[in-house]
């Protein structure tokens, strides 16, 4: 009877698990499709002449690049080098000194030779107590906020919000390398469409990169394997699930490392919010619900070429702690705005996108680890033949793989990183191992970070930074 | 149950082979699309190292390169039309356009793109209009005119690309007449009539004398490429009753300039309009350093935040008039005191 029993249990949740990956991976292979039409018209949309309409319009917005820094000071002065050296003009860079407690601040104004300045800007956003403002003496474009430690990127970013003068701004992550073409091409959806009100872009890793002045001068994967396992990841996430979800203005997240808004737009939805974990998806699903709850037309896209670099965590355990960040901040979404989920109010967003979010991504992690626990068990203790048990995690590996592939051929269309052979069987291996080793890492992570997201506990992280490599051009 | 346990077993087979072939599918379309791309970038790479240098000792006047280029292989010609062409994107000198449409002509280009003009592939159109536009080829000014009611919008686009480099001035009635068609891309629209700049003037203020629905869309272009013959019709917008209408009067008459009339009615706004038109107003007044306006301009420092912003703006751009009003509002604690104390650091800064 208890045989039958638990027979009946392992079938029964073996056909919800094999449900769950046949579903999730032919989503993201229809994603892929679909991203793949949108990647398409986009590259054909955005010629090298299409590049050129913001310095051809008579009055390009002014952007204000909202650069929040928190302990920098081994990449702030390059990356602000970089910065000031982009190919769009009507720009200033203000930076939010988030009351760091390393040298961030005396590099900058030695670099830049900071001067105390009176600042005037309204606050409509509420943050920490602003301690001075600074104008850089060599480079007027530039205005340093030094302010008390919000322990948050939003309220740092917020800071900067108040402070910009531009009717765009755009929020980075202080270690962000900007492509130097970046601002040209993200600002053109705002010159074309009035209703546009946010920009997103597709990331490139660091890890691996040479870096010289401020810019990216020589691609190749990194030696690391999580920063080769990541460079997998954020292709699938970035030009499989957002490209898919820009095709259909869905867009739920536009990363905190770019992303380019509409100043009056963020200042309608209170800025980024302080409590929240997943500060960009939470200011990205707010500004969806406001504008389909008033009904007012608007847009936001997704730029699939790379527009910016970023540094992915190599060590253990910071990217545990991203992980957990993560997931608490993912679930913290989807609780503070469960009403819109399976809510025809807010359209695709509702019906779609994030239904989509809570099953694969809230739901996935759970139903996966405990997919090959029970199997692993009843496995063990005989319910399920090895046959049954390999054929199952064959159809997740084997799905999961090809979704990959998919993803990795989006990426060489979009990006043409990593184009050598060398590269090409690298990528294929590491598709392979992610399969098989890496993501079953990730969904037990997710799981932990969803304990903590109930439970209330977990921080910030801290990720350990390195300098950029930098050299010269080409020397591998 | 053991008839589900079949059907389940069956069913996961199916997704096993499914998987399979979908993974090796996959597999193969990445190591053909590499493949594919090591293929195509020797080629580009073989006729850049090739071409590139032909193409700049044509361009320079070498009439033997230039009779390489005109033997070439017709298969390479459209490779070789985008080497000549691209840089035209970048490089719009008269006399380099001139000299690179000499050597188009002498590659056949033009009947090439004639021939893309005609395909049911979007794309295509695109590119030979902007071809056509870059190489500023009059002839075909009324072809790209035409374009712009091509059913594809990025053809549209295109056109006005095209038309824009063109700077034909016969295209330009077909260019105003379309400044408020939604169905272009905005930017485009604007890029379009920057490339025109003032010769826009005439034809906006006689369609604005006749078609009043649209005067938003014209003050707009007037804000832009407006002259000094242009303030009548700005000054009567100033008053209009549509507020948009009133900010973008204003915008042009701060591009523009004042004279006694604007000034009176920019005052005038200044104390009872809304905050865009108050703050559109605040800028107009720029340079403009009478006494009634720098005491007015002062009483608006602690206004509204756009409002203030462009008072103290303006009251800097005064110079000394200015700066002695906000050198007498530094002192106050508000507001009007920390942006006059800015303007007044800005102001050093700059000396």
């Amino acid at each position: 009877m208890l045989t039958s029993t638990a027979l009946t249990a392992v079938f029964v949740f073996s056909v919800i698990v094999t449900l769950y990956f046949a579903v999730a991976n032919v989503a993201q292979i229809f994603m892929g499709i679909t991203a793949t039409v949108f990647q398409q018209r986009h590259r054909r949309q955005y010629t090298h002449r299409a590049r050129t309409l913001a310095r051809r319009v008579a009055r390009p917005p002014l952007i204000s690049i909202v650069v929040p820094a928190y302990n920098e000071a081994l990449t702030i002065v390059e990356s602000l080098r970089a910065l000031m050296a982009l190919e769009y003009e009507q720009r200033e860079i203000v930076v939010v000194n988030d009351g760091s407690t390393d040298e961030t601040m005396a590099r900058m104004k030695e670099a830049f030779h900071l001067l105390p300045a009176p600042v005037a800007f309204v606050q409509p956003i509420a943050t920490e107590a602003v301690r001075g403002l600074y104008r850089s003496a060599s480079e007027p474009g530039l205005v340093v906020i030094d302010k008390d430690n919000g322990h948050s990127k939003a309220d740092a970013s917020n800071a900067g919000i108040n402070a910009a003068s531009g009717t765009l701004v755009l929020i980075i992550d202080a270690d962000t390398v900007l492509e130097p073409d970046a601002l040209n091409r993200a600002v053109i959806p705002f010159l074309e469409d009035p209703t546009t009100i946010g920009v997103g872009a597709n990331l490139g890793l660091t890890n691996g990169c040479r870096i010289q002045n401020g810019r990216v001068v020589h691609v190749t994967l990194p030696r690391n394997w999580f920063a080769r396992f990541q460079i997998i990841e954020y292709m699938r996430a970035f030009l499989l699930f957002r490209l898919a979800c820009a095709w259909v203005n869905g867009v739920p997240i536009v990363s905190g490392a770019f992303g380019l808004f509409r100043r009056d737009a963020v200042l309608a939805v209170g800025g980024y919010d302080r409590t929240a974990i997943g500060e960009d998806i939470d200011l990205t699903t707010r500004l969806q619900k406001y504008c389909r709850e008033r009904r007012e037309p608007f847009r936001i896209t997704f730029d699939p070429n790379i527009l910016c670099w970023t540094q992915a965590p190599e060590d253990w355990a910071s990217l545990r702690g991203q992980r957990w960040r993560w997931r608490r901040g993912l679930i913290q979404v989807l609780w503070r705005h469960r009403g819109m989920i399976g809510n025809p109010r807010y359209g695709i967003m509702g019906m779609g996108v994030l239904p989509y979010i809570f099953i694969i991504e809230g739901l996935g992690p759970l139903i996966e680890v405990s997919g090959y626990v029970v199997t692993t068990v009843a496995f063990a203790f005989g319910f399920l033949n090895w046959w049954h048990y390999l054929l199952l995690l064959g159809v997740s590996t084997l799905f999961g793989w090809a979704a990959t592939l998919l993803a990795v051929l989006l990426s060489d269309v979009s990006t043409g990183r990593y184009m050598s052979g060398r590269d090409l069987g690298l990528l294929v291996l590491i598709t392979i191992v992610e399969c098989v080793g890496y993501r079953q890492l990730v969904s037990w992570w997710g799981v932990v970070g969803t304990v903590q997201a109930m439970t209330g506990k977990g921080g910030w992280g801290v990720m350990k930074r390195r300098a950029f490599e930098s050299g010269p051009a080409g020397v591998g | 149950m053991n008839e589900w346990l079949g059907i389940f077993e069956r069913t996961v087979v199916f997704l096993f082979w499914t998987s399979l072939a979908l993974a090796l599918v996959m597999f193969g379309t990445v190591v053909i699309e590499r493949l594919t791309y090591g293929i195509v970038g020797l080629r580009d790479a073989r006729l850049r190292s090739r071409y590139v240098p032909l193409i700049k000792a044509a361009l320079a006047g070498d009439e033997q390169a230039r009779l390489a280029l005109v033997s070439s292989p017709s298969s390479h010609h459209r490779a070789l039309a985008w080497l000549l062409i691209l840089p035209l994107i970048d490089n719009r000198e008269p006399e380099h356009i001139t000299k690179t449409r000499h050597l188009a002509d002498a590659l056949s280009l033009a009947p090439m793109a004639d021939r893309l003009l005609h395909s049911r592939w979007w794309w295509r159109r695109a590119r030979a209009l902007r071809a056509l536009g870059l190489l500023q080829y009059s002839d075909y000014t009324a072809v790209i005119v035409a374009a712009l009611d091509d059913p594809n919008p990025d053809v549209r686009a295109a056109a006005l690309d095209a038309l824009a480099d063109l700077k034909d001035p016969r295209s330009l009635p077909s260019i105003i007449v379309r400044v408020h068609d939604v169905s272009l891309y905005r930017g485009r629209r604007a890029q379009a009539l920057t490339a025109f700049g003032a010769l826009c003037e005439p034809l906006i203020l006689e369609l604005a004398a006749v078609d009043h629905d649209n005067r938003l869309t014209y003050a707009l272009v007037l804000s832009r490429c407006g002259t000094t013959r242009s303030r009548a019709i700005l000054h009567r917008w100033a008053t209009d009753e549509l507020a948009e209408v009133r900010t973008a009067a204003f915008d042009g008459l701060a591009r523009i300039g004042l004279d006694e009339d604007g000034a009176r009615l920019t005052l005038q706004a200044l104390n009872r309009d809304d905050v865009p038109v108050r703050a559109m107003a605040a800028q107009a007044l720029r340079h403009w350093g009478t006494s009634d306006a720098t005491a007015m301009l002062a009483r608006h420092l602690d206004d509204d935040w756009p409002v203030a912003v462009q008072a103290a703006h303006s009251l800097r751009s005064m110079q000394k008039t200015g700066l002695a009003v906000l050198e007498a509002q530094a002192t106050r604690t508000d507001l009007a005191g920390l942006l006059a104390r800015q303007m007044l650091w800005e102001e050093s800064m700059r000396c």
